[in-house]
């Protein structure tokens, strides 16, 4: 046996990774917005063409950051679009990512028609390779994976924001009126969650590719929410959880030699299912009788 | 909670650990990318290392995904190859950087840039498929032989005979395709296939050529690009387009029908060989098999 430093970072970014997607993703839940890493994934694709235009290089900084914007404007849509124009919450996630996208083809078939260009190739990537992505300076030196410190930056950024917001993050998810009345600016904290939302996704779909970073943001959550519903019991376990399938995921992805984010996505959909299973009875008996009569008695 | 956090954080170290593998190379081991590159890089070296090809034969560079060893094979080889010009995708970046740690072959780098096609000023926007052209595939392999030799002064005998052989047969292919291709287009027909792959062939060998899709597997064909390439295919009598191996041949199927309902007979034949060599025991496992099978399929459909 030899320590292998290159599993090591891979482990450690997807648990940092895996972190930051499920602290958001508690809330995303809570919120019922689940699928917006998914809608981002696919919206940012306007924002690659027209940072590949700016910049006249497919590996810019002005792609990441032209990604980044349409992320956030992506969630702003989606938010406008329930409030103003009061579509449905899944319906609005539904119009702006196939909106967006489609702007994207059009943009690509319009001005890039000759040059390879789509999200797969410029803007995700791929966890396998992170220990030899490195972070170079102006001088040459050899700081070590780049991606292990957009990471950590990430991951502190993610971390702050929750410990600092959590008052107002509980409030918000689940009465968005009661934290009006208390003079929570509900509109405020919602929009600094979703430039989060974004943010972390962008930032992560550069380093691990999207499916890994949309399952990271549904899946773990919601297993967790199936053993405990005392929101910071929640949260831990989504941190536990998140670890445990990048471990797992890993080295099931290295006895097999397949892609590590494919496998470390399955091991989290299988503990799912799992915990589903296991916890069945209640599941049902919660969701079938208790839940439904309240929600009745509401509207009655 | 935060003890099991810990714990986990610990256990995540300790399990970084592998088992190493006891078995010792034999010879050194070359890893390149594609495997259109390995078939090149197998015919200068011969016996004189290992191999191995990151994206296997049938994989589409554009769709290829790193599975967890793939890391490993980088780190472990003695010399790495890559094809360049941007086919490698995002992991271009990445080969420049393992350039500090490996010896690390660019095989076209040495291309005259005013050989290579580009769709606009901007740096990326060239095209890749440079091995349509037989004798731009040369001056890659030339260029790689000598590389290697730099690398490894021992296989100078090896390389230098392996390389001359070699590049006698490419010339040999590249007269043959040109004989070929050169009838076609004196017959006034034009190679029409799924996506914007035959560029350089149509260059080199004088044919006219026309793709249904773009460079970028995800731009979709627009209705404009496919009732113009029907009234082309009608005006001019094309015999047949062309399917290719690693796309799905749904596209180029609509301008078949959309032929028929023109009242103009069609065939799609194919596929051509396109990004990938073809099954390793087939006609299509080397680089100069899959030439001679696209040209052999073209010359047969188009020519009746």
């Amino acid at each position: 046996m030899s320590f292998d430093q290159n599993a090591f970072l891979i482990i450690i970014t997807a648990a940092m990774i895996a972190i930051s997607c499920g602290l958001l993703g508690v809330f995303m839940m809570l919120r019922k917005m689940s699928m917006t890493g998914d809608a981002i994934s696919h919206a940012v694709l306007p924002g690659i063409v027209i940072g590949f235009f700016v910049s006249g290089s497919q590996r810019g900084l002005e792609v990441i950051i032209g990604a980044g914007i349409l992320g956030i404007l992506a969630t702003l849509m989606i938010d406008w679009l329930r409030r103003k124009a009061r579509v449905q919450l899944d319906a609005s996630i539904g119009i702006t990512f196939t909106l967006l996208f489609a702007i994207g083809i059009i943009l690509i078939n319009l001005l890039a028609y000759k040059v390879d260009l789509d999200q797969e190739c410029v803007l995700y990537g791929e966890i396998a390779y992170l220990p030899i992505d490195l972070w170079l300076t102006k001088s040459g030196l050899n700081m070590g994976p780049r991606i292990l410190y957009l990471s950590l930056l990430n991951l502190i950024l993610v971390t702050a924001f929750i410990i600092l917001f959590f008052k107002e993050l509980k409030v918000t998810s689940f009465d968005e009126n009661f934290s009006k009345v208390i003079g929570i600016p509900a509109g405020l904290i919602n929009l600094s969650l979703m430039s989060m939302v974004s943010y972390t996704t962008v930032s992560s779909f550069e380093a691990v590719g999207a499916i890994l970073v949309v399952a990271l943001l549904v899946v773990p959550p919601a297993t967790a929410f199936l053993w405990t519903r005392k929101l910071k019991l929640l949260i831990q376990l989504t941190i536990v959880l998140g670890i445990g399938i990048s471990i797992v995921g890993y080295y099931l992805a290295y006895l097999f030699d397949s892609s590590i984010a494919g496998m470390i996505v399955s091991v989290a959909g299988i503990a799912f299912l799992a915990s589903a299973l296991f916890k069945s009875k209640s599941f049902l008996s919660r969701f079938g009788t208790s839940r439904q009569p309240e929600s009745l008695k509401k509207i009655v | 909670m935060s003890r099991l956090l810990i714990f986990l954080l610990c256990t995540s170290l300790f399990l970084a650990c592998k088992f190493e593998n006891p078995e010792e190379r034999l010879k050194p081991q070359i890893v390149v990318t594609t495997s259109i590159l390995a078939d090149g890089i197998r015919n200068l070296v011969g016996d004189a290392a290992d191999v191995v090809a990151l994206m296997p034969a049938g994989v589409d560079p554009h769709l290829y995904k790193a599975s967890a060893r793939d890391l490993d094979l980088l780190l472990e080889a003695d010399i790495v190859l890559y094809h360049g010009l941007f086919l490698e995708g995002k992991m271009t970046e990445i080969f420049e950087k393992l350039s500090l740690r490996k010896d690390l072959i660019n095989v076209s780098e040495n291309i005259p840039t005013e050989l290579l096609l580009r769709s606009g000023p901007e740096a990326h926007s060239v095209d890749p498929h440079i091995w349509f052209d037989v004798k731009l595939w040369s001056m890659a392999m030339d260029h790689a032989a000598a590389e290697l030799i730099l690398i490894n002064p021992t296989w100078e005998t090896i390389i230098s005979a392996n390389s001359k052989s070699y590049q006698a047969q490419l010339a040999e292919l590249d007269q043959a395709t040109k004989l070929k291709i050169t009838e076609l287009s004196k017959s006034n027909q034009a190679l029409i296939t799924a996506h914007d792959a035959f560029a350089y062939f149509g260059k080199a060998y004088g044919i006219e050529v026309l793709g249904l899709q773009g460079l970028s597997t995800l731009s979709e064909p627009g209705l404009r690009d496919l009732t113009g390439l029907i009234k082309f295919i009608v005006q001019r009598d094309i015999k047949a387009v062309f399917a290719e191996q690693t796309i799905s041949p749904k596209a180029i199927q609509a301008v078949v029908a959309g032929c028929e309902s023109q009242n103009h007979q069609i065939k799609l034949a194919g596929p051509l060989y396109t990004d990938s060599l073809g099954d390793p025991e087939g006609e299509a496992g080397t680089y100069i098999g899959m030439v001679h099978t696209n040209v052999s399929v073209i010359f047969q459909s188009l020519i009746q």
